[in-house]
Protein backbone atom coordinates (compact mmCIF):
# COMPACT_ATOMS: atom_id res chain seq x y z
CA UNK A 1 0.00 0.00 0.00
CA UNK A 2 2.72 2.44 1.03
CA UNK A 3 4.46 1.81 -2.27
CA UNK A 4 1.42 2.93 -4.25
CA UNK A 5 1.08 6.09 -2.18
CA UNK A 6 4.73 6.84 -2.91
CA UNK A 7 4.16 6.21 -6.61
CA UNK A 8 1.26 8.67 -6.66
CA UNK A 9 3.29 11.32 -4.84
CA UNK A 10 6.17 10.74 -7.27
CA UNK A 11 3.84 11.21 -10.25
CA UNK A 12 2.59 14.40 -8.60
CA UNK A 13 6.12 15.78 -8.26
CA UNK A 14 6.87 14.89 -11.86
CA UNK A 15 3.67 16.52 -13.10
CA UNK A 16 4.44 19.77 -11.26
CA UNK A 17 8.01 19.72 -12.45
CA UNK A 18 7.22 19.02 -16.09
CA UNK A 19 4.31 21.47 -16.19
CA UNK A 20 6.29 24.04 -18.26
CA UNK A 21 6.77 21.40 -20.98
CA UNK A 22 3.04 20.63 -20.88
CA UNK A 23 2.29 24.34 -21.15
CA UNK A 24 4.52 24.58 -24.24
CA UNK A 25 2.69 21.71 -25.98
CA UNK A 26 -0.72 23.00 -24.91
CA UNK A 27 -0.06 26.55 -26.15
CA UNK A 28 1.18 25.19 -29.46
CA UNK A 29 -2.12 23.33 -29.94
CA UNK A 30 -4.35 26.25 -28.94
CA UNK A 31 -5.92 28.51 -31.56
CA UNK A 32 -4.35 31.97 -31.32
CA UNK A 33 -7.61 33.46 -30.06
CA UNK A 34 -7.56 31.08 -27.10
CA UNK A 35 -3.91 31.79 -26.29
CA UNK A 36 -4.83 35.12 -24.74
CA UNK A 37 -7.76 34.22 -22.60
CA UNK A 38 -7.60 34.89 -18.91
CA UNK A 39 -8.23 32.66 -17.03
CA UNK A 40 -6.26 30.37 -19.34
CA UNK A 41 -7.61 26.97 -20.36
CA UNK A 42 -5.68 23.94 -19.19
CA UNK A 43 -7.05 21.53 -21.74
CA UNK A 44 -7.27 21.90 -25.54
CA UNK A 45 -10.89 22.35 -26.55
CA UNK A 46 -10.25 23.05 -30.19
CA UNK A 47 -6.76 21.76 -31.05
CA UNK A 48 -5.04 23.40 -34.00
CA UNK A 49 -2.23 22.04 -36.07
CA UNK A 50 -0.15 25.07 -37.06
CA UNK A 51 3.05 23.09 -37.30
CA UNK A 52 3.41 23.06 -41.10
CA UNK A 53 2.51 26.75 -41.32
CA UNK A 54 5.05 27.87 -38.68
CA UNK A 55 7.67 25.53 -40.11
CA UNK A 56 7.38 27.14 -43.56
CA UNK A 57 6.82 30.74 -42.42
CA UNK A 58 9.74 30.77 -40.02
CA UNK A 59 12.04 28.97 -42.46
CA UNK A 60 12.67 26.34 -39.87
CA UNK A 61 14.11 23.98 -42.47
CA UNK A 62 17.09 26.33 -42.88
CA UNK A 63 17.57 26.87 -39.13
CA UNK A 64 17.20 23.22 -38.19
CA UNK A 65 19.55 22.19 -40.97
CA UNK A 66 22.20 24.58 -39.65
CA UNK A 67 21.75 23.29 -36.11
CA UNK A 68 22.13 19.78 -37.46
CA UNK A 69 25.33 20.72 -39.32
CA UNK A 70 26.79 22.23 -36.14
CA UNK A 71 25.72 19.30 -33.95
CA UNK A 72 26.94 16.60 -36.34
CA UNK A 73 30.22 18.41 -37.01
CA UNK A 74 30.86 18.88 -33.30
CA UNK A 75 30.01 15.29 -32.45
CA UNK A 76 32.21 13.86 -35.22
CA UNK A 77 35.27 15.93 -34.32
CA UNK A 78 34.80 15.35 -30.58
CA UNK A 79 34.46 11.59 -31.13
CA UNK A 80 37.50 11.41 -33.43
CA UNK A 81 39.77 13.34 -31.09
CA UNK A 82 38.21 12.43 -27.76
CA UNK A 83 37.89 8.64 -28.00
CA UNK A 84 41.62 8.05 -28.21
CA UNK A 85 42.35 10.50 -25.43
CA UNK A 86 39.71 8.93 -23.20
CA UNK A 87 41.31 5.53 -23.79
CA UNK A 88 44.83 6.75 -23.07
CA UNK A 89 43.70 8.48 -19.90
CA UNK A 90 41.87 5.38 -18.72
CA UNK A 91 44.73 2.97 -19.46
CA UNK A 92 47.93 4.69 -18.46
CA UNK A 93 48.67 5.53 -14.85
CA UNK A 94 51.41 8.10 -14.66
CA UNK A 95 52.03 11.57 -13.36
CA UNK A 96 51.79 12.95 -16.88
CA UNK A 97 48.38 11.43 -17.44
CA UNK A 98 47.20 12.85 -14.12
CA UNK A 99 48.37 16.27 -15.23
CA UNK A 100 46.63 15.81 -18.59
CA UNK A 101 43.37 14.79 -16.93
CA UNK A 102 43.59 17.74 -14.57
CA UNK A 103 44.07 20.16 -17.47
CA UNK A 104 41.15 18.60 -19.35
CA UNK A 105 38.86 18.90 -16.33
CA UNK A 106 39.85 22.55 -15.97
CA UNK A 107 38.96 23.18 -19.62
CA UNK A 108 35.52 21.75 -19.00
CA UNK A 109 34.49 24.63 -16.78
CA UNK A 110 35.21 27.64 -18.98
CA UNK A 111 31.92 29.49 -19.55
CA UNK A 112 31.25 29.87 -23.30
CA UNK A 113 29.85 33.39 -22.93
CA UNK A 114 33.15 34.50 -21.44
CA UNK A 115 35.19 32.63 -24.06
CA UNK A 116 33.12 34.09 -26.90
CA UNK A 117 35.07 37.36 -27.01
CA UNK A 118 38.60 35.98 -27.40
CA UNK A 119 37.45 33.19 -29.73
CA UNK A 120 35.63 35.71 -31.93
CA UNK A 121 38.63 38.03 -32.15
CA UNK A 122 41.01 35.12 -32.76
CA UNK A 123 38.83 33.53 -35.44
CA UNK A 124 38.32 36.91 -37.03
CA UNK A 125 42.09 37.34 -37.35
CA UNK A 126 42.72 33.96 -38.93
CA UNK A 127 39.75 34.29 -41.28
CA UNK A 128 37.60 31.54 -39.77
CA UNK A 129 34.64 33.92 -39.44
CA UNK A 130 34.31 33.60 -43.24
CA UNK A 131 33.07 30.05 -42.64
CA UNK A 132 30.94 30.78 -39.59
CA UNK A 133 29.31 27.38 -39.10
CA UNK A 134 32.72 25.72 -39.17
CA UNK A 135 33.95 28.31 -36.68
CA UNK A 136 31.05 27.48 -34.35
CA UNK A 137 31.81 23.76 -34.72
CA UNK A 138 35.46 24.31 -33.73
CA UNK A 139 34.53 26.43 -30.71
CA UNK A 140 31.71 24.16 -29.58
CA UNK A 141 33.97 21.09 -29.92
CA UNK A 142 36.46 22.72 -27.57
CA UNK A 143 33.57 23.30 -25.17
CA UNK A 144 32.27 19.71 -25.17
CA UNK A 145 35.49 17.74 -25.75
CA UNK A 146 36.44 17.59 -22.03
CA UNK A 147 32.99 16.26 -21.12
CA UNK A 148 33.25 13.69 -23.93
CA UNK A 149 36.64 12.53 -22.68
CA UNK A 150 35.55 12.33 -19.04
CA UNK A 151 32.39 10.37 -19.81
CA UNK A 152 34.03 7.99 -22.29
CA UNK A 153 36.95 7.37 -19.99
CA UNK A 154 34.71 5.57 -17.51
CA UNK A 155 33.60 3.06 -20.14
CA UNK A 156 37.20 2.34 -21.16
CA UNK A 157 38.08 1.81 -17.51
CA UNK A 158 35.61 -1.06 -17.34
CA UNK A 159 37.33 -3.06 -20.10
CA UNK A 160 39.83 -5.59 -18.71
CA UNK A 161 43.41 -4.98 -19.76
CA UNK A 162 43.91 -8.71 -20.45
CA UNK A 163 41.76 -8.62 -23.59
CA UNK A 164 44.07 -6.10 -25.17
CA UNK A 165 47.17 -7.92 -23.99
CA UNK A 166 45.95 -11.15 -25.58
CA UNK A 167 45.55 -9.38 -28.89
CA UNK A 168 49.04 -7.94 -28.56
CA UNK A 169 50.49 -11.39 -27.94
CA UNK A 170 48.83 -12.50 -31.17
CA UNK A 171 50.86 -9.82 -32.92
CA UNK A 172 48.43 -6.94 -33.23
CA UNK A 173 49.86 -3.45 -33.08
CA UNK A 174 48.60 -0.99 -30.49
CA UNK A 175 46.50 0.76 -33.11
CA UNK A 176 44.81 -2.36 -34.42
CA UNK A 177 44.21 -3.71 -30.90
CA UNK A 178 42.65 -0.35 -30.03
CA UNK A 179 40.44 -0.18 -33.11
CA UNK A 180 39.49 -3.88 -33.35
CA UNK A 181 39.19 -4.90 -29.71
CA UNK A 182 38.85 -1.91 -27.41
CA UNK A 183 36.66 0.46 -29.39
CA UNK A 184 34.02 -2.20 -30.23
CA UNK A 185 33.86 -3.16 -26.55
CA UNK A 186 33.39 0.46 -25.47
CA UNK A 187 30.88 1.01 -28.29
CA UNK A 188 27.92 1.60 -25.97
CA UNK A 189 29.66 4.23 -23.88
CA UNK A 190 30.95 6.00 -26.97
CA UNK A 191 27.49 6.06 -28.55
CA UNK A 192 25.67 7.37 -25.49
CA UNK A 193 28.29 10.05 -24.90
CA UNK A 194 28.09 11.07 -28.56
CA UNK A 195 24.31 11.38 -28.33
CA UNK A 196 24.64 13.56 -25.24
CA UNK A 197 27.21 15.78 -26.96
CA UNK A 198 24.99 15.89 -30.04
CA UNK A 199 21.93 16.99 -28.06
CA UNK A 200 23.92 19.68 -26.27
CA UNK A 201 25.34 21.04 -29.50
CA UNK A 202 21.94 20.94 -31.19
CA UNK A 203 20.82 23.55 -28.65
CA UNK A 204 24.00 25.66 -28.78
CA UNK A 205 23.34 29.41 -28.67
CA UNK A 206 26.19 31.69 -27.55
CA UNK A 207 28.72 30.88 -30.26
CA UNK A 208 26.13 30.74 -33.04
CA UNK A 209 24.73 34.11 -32.02
CA UNK A 210 28.22 35.61 -31.81
CA UNK A 211 29.84 34.24 -34.93
CA UNK A 212 27.11 33.70 -37.53
CA UNK A 213 25.75 36.88 -39.07
CA UNK A 214 24.22 35.59 -42.32
CA UNK A 215 20.62 34.65 -41.65
CA UNK A 216 20.66 31.58 -43.89
CA UNK A 217 23.49 30.06 -41.83
CA UNK A 218 22.01 30.70 -38.38
CA UNK A 219 20.96 27.89 -36.07
CA UNK A 220 17.53 27.11 -34.64
CA UNK A 221 18.26 28.76 -31.28
CA UNK A 222 19.21 32.03 -33.00
CA UNK A 223 16.13 31.68 -35.22
CA UNK A 224 13.96 31.34 -32.13
CA UNK A 225 15.50 34.48 -30.61
CA UNK A 226 14.93 36.41 -33.87
CA UNK A 227 11.33 35.26 -33.73
CA UNK A 228 10.89 36.29 -30.10
CA UNK A 229 12.05 39.87 -30.61
CA UNK A 230 11.60 42.58 -27.97
CA UNK A 231 7.80 42.94 -28.05
CA UNK A 232 6.56 39.50 -28.88
CA UNK A 233 2.90 38.65 -28.87
CA UNK A 234 2.76 35.56 -31.07
CA UNK A 235 3.21 33.10 -28.22
CA UNK A 236 1.22 30.54 -30.08
CA UNK A 237 3.73 30.63 -32.94
CA UNK A 238 6.75 30.67 -30.64
CA UNK A 239 5.54 27.64 -28.70
CA UNK A 240 4.80 25.86 -31.98
CA UNK A 241 8.37 26.59 -33.10
CA UNK A 242 9.64 25.31 -29.74
CA UNK A 243 7.59 22.12 -30.05
CA UNK A 244 8.94 21.36 -33.53
CA UNK A 245 12.48 21.99 -32.31
CA UNK A 246 12.28 20.15 -29.01
CA UNK A 247 10.15 17.09 -29.79
CA UNK A 248 12.90 15.11 -31.59
CA UNK A 249 15.25 15.85 -28.67
CA UNK A 250 12.68 14.65 -26.14
CA UNK A 251 12.05 11.47 -28.16
CA UNK A 252 15.76 10.64 -28.38
CA UNK A 253 16.04 11.27 -24.65
CA UNK A 254 13.08 9.00 -23.82
CA UNK A 255 14.59 6.17 -25.87
CA UNK A 256 18.02 6.44 -24.28
CA UNK A 257 16.96 7.70 -20.85
CA UNK A 258 18.47 4.93 -18.77
CA UNK A 259 21.80 4.94 -20.57
CA UNK A 260 22.10 8.72 -20.57
CA UNK A 261 21.43 8.88 -16.84
CA UNK A 262 23.97 6.19 -15.98
CA UNK A 263 26.62 7.63 -18.33
CA UNK A 264 26.16 11.07 -16.85
CA UNK A 265 26.40 9.97 -13.25
CA UNK A 266 29.44 7.79 -13.84
CA UNK A 267 31.33 10.61 -15.50
CA UNK A 268 30.53 13.54 -13.29
CA UNK A 269 31.56 12.03 -9.99
CA UNK A 270 34.50 9.81 -10.90
CA UNK B 1 62.81 8.29 -36.46
CA UNK B 2 62.26 4.55 -36.52
CA UNK B 3 62.45 4.48 -32.72
CA UNK B 4 59.67 7.03 -32.61
CA UNK B 5 57.58 5.00 -35.05
CA UNK B 6 58.15 1.85 -33.02
CA UNK B 7 57.14 3.65 -29.85
CA UNK B 8 53.96 4.84 -31.56
CA UNK B 9 53.23 1.32 -32.78
CA UNK B 10 54.03 -0.64 -29.69
CA UNK B 11 54.77 1.40 -26.67
CA UNK B 12 53.99 4.39 -24.58
CA UNK B 13 54.20 6.73 -27.53
CA UNK B 14 50.81 5.51 -28.70
CA UNK B 15 49.01 6.60 -25.54
CA UNK B 16 50.96 9.84 -25.40
CA UNK B 17 50.06 10.64 -29.01
CA UNK B 18 46.35 10.03 -28.38
CA UNK B 19 46.33 12.20 -25.27
CA UNK B 20 48.41 14.93 -26.89
CA UNK B 21 46.08 15.19 -29.88
CA UNK B 22 43.18 16.15 -27.62
CA UNK B 23 45.36 18.39 -25.47
CA UNK B 24 46.64 20.17 -28.57
CA UNK B 25 43.08 20.80 -29.70
CA UNK B 26 42.08 22.10 -26.28
CA UNK B 27 45.16 24.26 -26.14
CA UNK B 28 44.40 25.83 -29.52
CA UNK B 29 40.69 26.48 -28.92
CA UNK B 30 40.37 26.85 -25.13
CA UNK B 31 43.64 27.62 -23.38
CA UNK B 32 45.04 29.91 -26.05
CA UNK B 33 41.88 32.05 -26.27
CA UNK B 34 41.99 32.24 -22.49
CA UNK B 35 45.55 33.59 -22.53
CA UNK B 36 44.68 35.83 -25.46
CA UNK B 37 41.76 37.15 -23.43
CA UNK B 38 44.06 38.12 -20.57
CA UNK B 39 46.32 39.93 -23.04
CA UNK B 40 43.38 41.75 -24.63
CA UNK B 41 42.20 43.00 -21.26
CA UNK B 42 45.42 45.05 -21.05
CA UNK B 43 45.13 46.43 -24.57
CA UNK B 44 43.08 48.97 -26.39
CA UNK B 45 40.72 46.90 -28.54
CA UNK B 46 37.81 48.19 -30.56
CA UNK B 47 36.13 47.33 -33.82
CA UNK B 48 38.96 49.05 -35.76
CA UNK B 49 41.88 47.30 -34.11
CA UNK B 50 40.10 43.96 -34.10
CA UNK B 51 42.16 42.61 -36.97
CA UNK B 52 45.52 43.94 -35.75
CA UNK B 53 47.99 41.64 -34.11
CA UNK B 54 49.76 44.37 -32.21
CA UNK B 55 47.60 46.81 -30.29
CA UNK B 56 48.47 49.62 -27.91
CA UNK B 57 49.12 48.45 -24.37
CA UNK B 58 47.07 50.42 -21.86
CA UNK B 59 47.99 48.73 -18.61
CA UNK B 60 45.17 48.64 -16.12
CA UNK B 61 43.08 51.28 -17.88
CA UNK B 62 40.37 48.79 -18.90
CA UNK B 63 40.06 47.57 -15.35
CA UNK B 64 39.90 51.15 -14.08
CA UNK B 65 37.05 51.90 -16.50
CA UNK B 66 35.37 48.73 -15.38
CA UNK B 67 35.55 49.44 -11.65
CA UNK B 68 34.45 53.02 -12.23
CA UNK B 69 31.37 51.96 -14.20
CA UNK B 70 28.25 52.68 -12.11
CA UNK B 71 26.75 49.31 -13.02
CA UNK B 72 29.82 47.31 -11.99
CA UNK B 73 29.00 46.69 -8.32
CA UNK B 74 25.25 46.13 -8.82
CA UNK B 75 25.99 43.55 -11.53
CA UNK B 76 28.58 41.80 -9.36
CA UNK B 77 26.07 41.74 -6.49
CA UNK B 78 23.46 40.28 -8.86
CA UNK B 79 25.94 37.60 -9.89
CA UNK B 80 26.52 36.62 -6.28
CA UNK B 81 22.77 36.62 -5.48
CA UNK B 82 22.10 34.59 -8.61
CA UNK B 83 24.71 31.96 -7.81
CA UNK B 84 23.92 31.67 -4.09
CA UNK B 85 20.13 31.45 -4.44
CA UNK B 86 20.31 29.08 -7.40
CA UNK B 87 22.65 26.74 -5.54
CA UNK B 88 20.63 26.82 -2.32
CA UNK B 89 17.32 26.00 -4.01
CA UNK B 90 18.63 23.58 -6.64
CA UNK B 91 20.53 21.69 -4.02
CA UNK B 92 17.75 21.77 -1.44
CA UNK B 93 14.97 20.68 -3.80
CA UNK B 94 17.30 18.28 -5.62
CA UNK B 95 18.37 16.67 -2.35
CA UNK B 96 14.77 16.39 -1.17
CA UNK B 97 13.71 14.70 -4.39
CA UNK B 98 16.77 12.42 -4.34
CA UNK B 99 15.86 11.28 -0.82
CA UNK B 100 12.26 10.75 -1.86
CA UNK B 101 13.15 8.67 -4.92
CA UNK B 102 15.58 6.66 -2.81
CA UNK B 103 12.55 4.91 -1.32
CA UNK B 104 11.48 1.60 -2.74
CA UNK B 105 8.48 1.82 -5.07
CA UNK B 106 7.57 0.82 -8.61
CA UNK B 107 9.24 2.87 -11.31
CA UNK B 108 11.25 4.99 -8.85
CA UNK B 109 14.41 5.10 -10.93
CA UNK B 110 12.53 5.51 -14.21
CA UNK B 111 10.43 8.42 -12.96
CA UNK B 112 13.52 10.01 -11.44
CA UNK B 113 15.20 9.84 -14.84
CA UNK B 114 12.25 11.57 -16.51
CA UNK B 115 13.09 14.77 -14.63
CA UNK B 116 16.09 15.07 -16.92
CA UNK B 117 13.72 15.67 -19.86
CA UNK B 118 13.67 19.33 -18.83
CA UNK B 119 17.44 19.43 -18.47
CA UNK B 120 18.08 18.03 -21.94
CA UNK B 121 16.06 20.63 -23.88
CA UNK B 122 18.04 23.67 -25.05
CA UNK B 123 18.22 26.29 -22.28
CA UNK B 124 17.19 28.95 -24.76
CA UNK B 125 13.94 27.09 -25.44
CA UNK B 126 13.41 26.65 -21.70
CA UNK B 127 13.84 30.42 -21.45
CA UNK B 128 11.19 30.96 -24.11
CA UNK B 129 8.74 28.69 -22.29
CA UNK B 130 9.36 30.46 -18.98
CA UNK B 131 8.97 33.86 -20.61
CA UNK B 132 5.49 32.81 -21.65
CA UNK B 133 4.72 31.40 -18.20
CA UNK B 134 5.93 34.65 -16.59
CA UNK B 135 3.97 36.84 -19.03
CA UNK B 136 2.28 39.64 -17.05
CA UNK B 137 -1.23 39.80 -18.49
CA UNK B 138 -1.82 36.32 -19.82
CA UNK B 139 0.83 34.30 -18.01
CA UNK B 140 -0.24 31.11 -16.34
CA UNK B 141 1.90 31.73 -13.25
CA UNK B 142 0.01 34.92 -12.41
CA UNK B 143 -3.24 33.06 -12.95
CA UNK B 144 -2.27 30.24 -10.59
CA UNK B 145 -1.07 32.65 -7.90
CA UNK B 146 -4.13 34.89 -8.23
CA UNK B 147 -6.61 32.05 -8.12
CA UNK B 148 -4.92 30.45 -5.13
CA UNK B 149 -5.11 33.80 -3.35
CA UNK B 150 -1.36 34.16 -2.84
CA UNK B 151 -1.25 37.50 -4.65
CA UNK B 152 -3.84 40.20 -5.17
CA UNK B 153 -2.72 41.70 -8.43
CA UNK B 154 -0.72 40.56 -11.42
CA UNK B 155 3.04 40.58 -11.04
CA UNK B 156 5.08 41.73 -14.02
CA UNK B 157 7.81 39.20 -13.48
CA UNK B 158 10.24 40.25 -16.16
CA UNK B 159 9.75 44.02 -16.38
CA UNK B 160 9.76 44.94 -12.70
CA UNK B 161 13.35 45.82 -11.72
CA UNK B 162 13.03 44.44 -8.19
CA UNK B 163 11.74 41.08 -9.42
CA UNK B 164 13.34 40.33 -12.78
CA UNK B 165 16.51 38.78 -11.34
CA UNK B 166 14.44 36.46 -9.17
CA UNK B 167 12.41 35.38 -12.19
CA UNK B 168 15.60 34.27 -13.92
CA UNK B 169 16.62 32.52 -10.71
CA UNK B 170 13.32 30.60 -10.64
CA UNK B 171 13.84 29.44 -14.21
CA UNK B 172 17.45 28.47 -13.55
CA UNK B 173 16.57 26.57 -10.38
CA UNK B 174 14.01 24.66 -12.43
CA UNK B 175 16.68 23.83 -15.01
CA UNK B 176 19.21 22.77 -12.39
CA UNK B 177 17.08 20.53 -10.17
CA UNK B 178 17.37 17.30 -12.22
CA UNK B 179 21.14 17.40 -12.46
CA UNK B 180 21.51 17.96 -8.71
CA UNK B 181 18.99 15.26 -7.95
CA UNK B 182 20.61 12.63 -10.19
CA UNK B 183 24.11 13.24 -8.84
CA UNK B 184 22.92 13.23 -5.23
CA UNK B 185 21.03 9.99 -5.88
CA UNK B 186 24.30 8.36 -6.85
CA UNK B 187 25.83 9.46 -3.57
CA UNK B 188 22.83 8.18 -1.60
CA UNK B 189 22.95 4.83 -3.37
CA UNK B 190 26.55 4.45 -2.22
CA UNK B 191 25.61 4.49 1.49
CA UNK B 192 25.34 0.91 2.77
CA UNK B 193 21.76 0.00 3.70
CA UNK B 194 22.66 -2.14 6.72
CA UNK B 195 24.10 0.91 8.44
CA UNK B 196 20.63 2.42 8.53
CA UNK B 197 19.14 -0.82 9.82
CA UNK B 198 21.69 -0.98 12.61
CA UNK B 199 20.98 2.64 13.52
CA UNK B 200 17.23 2.12 13.66
CA UNK B 201 17.74 -0.91 15.89
CA UNK B 202 19.73 1.32 18.19
CA UNK B 203 16.76 3.66 18.30
CA UNK B 204 17.88 6.48 15.98
CA UNK B 205 14.89 8.28 14.41
CA UNK B 206 14.75 9.40 10.79
CA UNK B 207 15.94 12.93 11.57
CA UNK B 208 18.89 11.65 13.61
CA UNK B 209 19.80 9.16 10.90
CA UNK B 210 19.75 11.92 8.29
CA UNK B 211 21.78 14.33 10.40
CA UNK B 212 24.37 11.91 11.77
CA UNK B 213 24.67 9.40 8.93
CA UNK B 214 23.37 10.62 5.59
CA UNK B 215 24.88 14.11 5.70
CA UNK B 216 28.39 13.08 6.83
CA UNK B 217 28.46 10.22 4.30
CA UNK B 218 27.38 12.61 1.55
CA UNK B 219 30.01 15.21 2.32
CA UNK B 220 32.23 14.61 -0.69
CA UNK B 221 29.30 14.23 -3.09
CA UNK B 222 27.73 17.43 -1.78
CA UNK B 223 31.05 19.21 -2.22
CA UNK B 224 31.35 18.07 -5.82
CA UNK B 225 27.73 18.94 -6.59
CA UNK B 226 28.05 22.42 -5.10
CA UNK B 227 31.23 23.08 -7.11
CA UNK B 228 29.58 21.84 -10.32
CA UNK B 229 26.52 23.93 -9.47
CA UNK B 230 28.59 27.10 -9.10
CA UNK B 231 30.34 26.36 -12.39
CA UNK B 232 27.08 25.73 -14.27
CA UNK B 233 25.36 28.77 -12.73
CA UNK B 234 28.25 30.97 -13.81
CA UNK B 235 27.88 29.48 -17.30
CA UNK B 236 24.20 30.36 -17.56
CA UNK B 237 23.77 32.71 -20.50
CA UNK B 238 20.85 31.47 -22.58
CA UNK B 239 18.22 32.17 -19.90
CA UNK B 240 19.35 35.78 -19.57
CA UNK B 241 19.31 36.16 -23.34
CA UNK B 242 15.80 34.81 -23.71
CA UNK B 243 14.15 36.10 -20.51
CA UNK B 244 15.31 39.62 -19.63
CA UNK B 245 18.49 40.42 -21.58
CA UNK B 246 19.84 41.77 -18.34
CA UNK B 247 17.08 44.34 -18.08
CA UNK B 248 15.25 46.37 -17.08
CA UNK B 249 18.20 48.75 -16.72
CA UNK B 250 20.66 46.00 -15.72
CA UNK B 251 18.40 44.98 -12.82
CA UNK B 252 18.81 41.33 -13.75
CA UNK B 253 22.23 41.53 -15.36
CA UNK B 254 25.04 39.24 -14.26
CA UNK B 255 28.73 39.31 -15.09
CA UNK B 256 28.77 36.55 -17.71
CA UNK B 257 25.98 38.22 -19.68
CA UNK B 258 27.38 41.70 -19.19
CA UNK B 259 30.77 40.65 -20.54
CA UNK B 260 29.12 39.43 -23.73
CA UNK B 261 26.97 42.57 -24.00
CA UNK B 262 30.01 44.82 -23.63
CA UNK B 263 31.86 42.99 -26.38
CA UNK B 264 29.13 42.33 -28.89
CA UNK B 265 26.49 44.98 -28.29
CA UNK B 266 28.59 47.94 -27.18
CA UNK B 267 31.63 46.76 -29.20
CA UNK B 268 33.74 47.53 -26.15
CA UNK B 269 35.81 44.39 -26.48
CA UNK B 270 38.59 45.44 -24.10
CA UNK B 271 36.25 46.01 -21.16
CA UNK B 272 34.33 42.87 -22.04
CA UNK B 273 37.61 40.95 -21.86
CA UNK B 274 38.41 42.50 -18.50
CA UNK B 275 35.07 41.26 -17.10
CA UNK B 276 35.79 37.78 -18.48
CA UNK B 277 39.22 37.72 -16.89
CA UNK B 278 37.75 38.50 -13.47
CA UNK B 279 35.07 35.84 -13.87
CA UNK B 280 37.34 33.18 -15.35
CA UNK B 281 39.66 33.66 -12.41
CA UNK B 282 36.79 32.85 -10.08
CA UNK B 283 35.65 29.87 -12.17
CA UNK B 284 39.14 28.41 -12.17
CA UNK B 285 39.36 28.60 -8.37
CA UNK B 286 36.05 26.73 -8.04
CA UNK B 287 37.11 24.22 -10.69
CA UNK B 288 40.32 23.58 -8.82
CA UNK B 289 38.35 22.73 -5.68
CA UNK B 290 36.01 20.47 -7.69
CA UNK B 291 38.81 18.57 -9.39
CA UNK B 292 40.58 18.08 -6.08
CA UNK B 293 37.46 16.80 -4.33
CA UNK B 294 36.61 14.29 -7.06
CA UNK B 295 40.17 13.07 -7.37
CA UNK B 296 40.38 12.30 -3.68
CA UNK B 297 37.18 10.34 -3.96
CA UNK B 298 38.61 8.48 -6.93
CA UNK B 299 41.76 7.50 -5.07
CA UNK B 300 39.93 6.35 -2.00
Amino acid sequence: MKRYVLLVIALGFLAIYLFPLYWMYLTAFKPSSETFTFPPRFWPTDPQFNFAKVFVEKKMDVYLWNSLVVAVGTTVIAALIGTGAAYALARVRSVWMDVALFLILMMQVLPPSLMATPIFVLFNQIGLIETPRFAVILAQTAKVLPLYIVLCRTSFMQIPKELEEAARVDGASRLSAFLRIIVPLARNGILVTSVLIFLQSFGEYVYSRTMISQENLQTATVGLMNFMGPNTTDWNGIMTYAVIYVTPIVIVFMLLQRKIVSGLTAGALK
Amino acid sequence: MSALLRSLRDGRGFDAALACLALAYLFAFSAFPLIYNIAMSFQEVDMFSLGDLIRPFVGLANYKTLFAAPEFWPIMANTVIFVVLCIVFQLGIGFGLALFFQQDFIGASYLRGLFLAAWIIPALVAGAIWKWIFAGDFGVLNYLLLSSGLINEKIFWLSTPAISLYSVIIANVWLGIPFNMILLSVGLAGIPKDMYEAASLDGAGPWKRFWHMTLPMMRSTLGAVVCLGIIFTLQQFDLFASLTQGGPANASNVAQYWSWQLSFQNYDIATGSAVSVLMLGLVIVVAFLYVRSTRQEHRA
